[in-house]
């Protein structure tokens, strides 16, 4: 049986809280969707402007069709 | 297997956020409801639902090995053509997978039917592996339930093994959407336990995801992205703005891109072709397919892509009895068998059955007043007595 078992969290709870990466500085032009950001190692790179893998707006974001009370979510 | 009505720890909710669980109440409804919980014997658990749940997942495997060389599978179940060589490439190479969630509709008498497979983004991981036992312990203690009361679940040692296994020195991103508390927490969870594996990790939201002029996918400090699991998605991976990069990038995907092909619902009828009249499956057909006609008037009809239960209709006698609404449809449905859920007090439980690596590790159960399991269906802990 598996009673003796151990489940022990080392970084969720309070140590989790703010883990998550969030936000940039859009600046102007790698075409269509994306903008040069700077990496603190000097070497820009593109990235999206808004949401999606590489920024596609595609047509489940926000539209409440899944996820709890209408924010989307990846899972399932 | 029965449902049991219990008492609910006072101190559930605070013990909850102490440890990350803050999803526990969704839009003022319980989530996490441990007002009841189902108890299975241990034959049930392992002769009813771990032993199938491997044999599903070899069958499952067995079709993805197929499917990677017959171009008309790939085309029924409308994979764009330009990921085939990312899904067989990824398949040859023998990219690993972390995890995956059967459901299953079983009553505690007859088989387990199998009624989807998550395979790539299966979500309630942490309430399953967590919180789930820590019910169970403290439920003991306080004699709310049997001192002899286990618990099918070790899936969060198996995590922090499989994460050992796939990490290989590696760094480690995990990337989602992580504006979602609920993804938000998984991704925090499986964080954790990839760093108990020595991992070293970084989490970053889908959408933060680089791409750098000289190819190659990046994090916001322009590290390169060599190994990250991702809560998203395949198939809206694969129309998203940097989807035709994922061919040219050697970053390596947990869920892998070969993932894409068992969590299309079109799996259904595929198995049931390959597989017909298997005690754990459910007779099931492409919609376009005349053997569709088979099922008669009475039947689910499953968009191929769907989360949370979103569009699927149940239909008895050619009349639409429930139906989810939502976004899916547009690439076709499967229609499979009706099985109706078992009805517990008035409630539908669907089992959820865990694979870590590959095993059968772990059991989660999402009950509703409605027959559709969606994403406000309740989590009620479980107990082997």
């Amino acid at each position: 049986m598996k009673r003796s078992r151990r489940v022990v969290l080392t970084m969720m709870g309070t140590a989790a809280a703010g883990a998550v990466s969030m936000g940039f500085v859009p600046r102007s032009g790698c075409g269509p969707g994306l903008t040069v950001v700077p990496g603190p190692g000097g070497r820009p790179y593109c990235r999206a402007t808004y949401g999606g893998f590489g920024g596609a707006p595609h047509r489940f974001h926000g539209h409440g069709g899944h996820g709890h009370g209408g924010h989307a979510h990846g899972g399932g | 297997m029965q449902r049991l009505v219990c008492t609910e720890r006072c101190d559930w909710r605070s013990t909850a956020e102490q440890c990350g669980f803050d999803f526990h109440t969704i839009d003022g409804e319980r989530y996490w409801d441990e007002r009841a919980y189902y108890a299975f014997t241990l034959d049930q658990i392992e002769g009813q639902i771990e032993e199938p749940t491997a044999e599903i997942d070899a069958m499952c495997l067995e079709l993805v090995a197929y499917a990677i060389e017959d171009e008309h599978t790939l085309r029924r179940l409308k994979i764009p053509d330009a990921f085939w060589p990312l899904i067989s490439e990824s398949w040859h190479r023998d990219d690993a997978s972390l995890y995956g969630r059967l459901d299953l509709a079983f009553d505690g008498r007859g088989p387990a039917k199998l009624l989807e497979y998550n395979a790539d983004t299966p979500t309630s991981i942490f309430e399953t592996a967590v919180f789930q036992w820590t019910w169970l312990e403290q439920a003991i203690e306080r004699q709310i339930i049997p001192s002899r009361a286990d618990q099918f679940n070790s899936i969060h040692e198996r995590l922090i093994e499989a994460w050992k296994k796939l990490g290989e020195g590696r760094h480690l991103h995990l990337a989602g959407m992580t504006e979602s508390t609920e993804d938000a927490g998984t991704l925090a969870y499986l964080e954790d336990t990839a760093g108990q594996a020595g991992l070293a990790t970084t989490s970053i939201d889908i959408e933060d995801i680089g791409w750098r002029d000289d190819g190659g996918f990046v994090d916001l400090d322009d590290r390169e992205i060599e190994l990250v699991f991702k809560l998203y998605p395949w198939e809206w991976m694969f129309r998203d703005a940097f989807g035709e990069r994922l061919i040219k990038a050697p970053t390596r995907w947990i869920e892998p891109p070969w993932k894409a092909i068992l969590s299309n619902k079109g799996i259904l009828a595929l198995l049931w072709e390959m597989f017909p009249d298997h005690p754990n499956l459910l007779p099931a057909y492409f919609e376009d397919d005349p053997n569709a006609a088979r099922l008669g008037a009475s039947f689910v009809r499953k968009p191929l892509y769907s989360r949370e239960g979103a569009n699927i209709a149940l239909i008895r006698e050619g009349v639409t009895l429930v139906e989810q609404e939502g976004p899916y449809g547009e690439e076709g449905f499967v229609r499979q068998a009706l099985a109706p859920l078992p009805n517990f007090s008035g409630q539908y439980p669907v089992l959820g059955s865990w694979l870590i690596d590959h095993t059968a590790c772990g059991l989660s159960i999402r009950e509703d007043e409605n027959p559709i399991t969606a994403n406000t269906s309740r989590f009620l802990p479980h107990a082997i007595l």
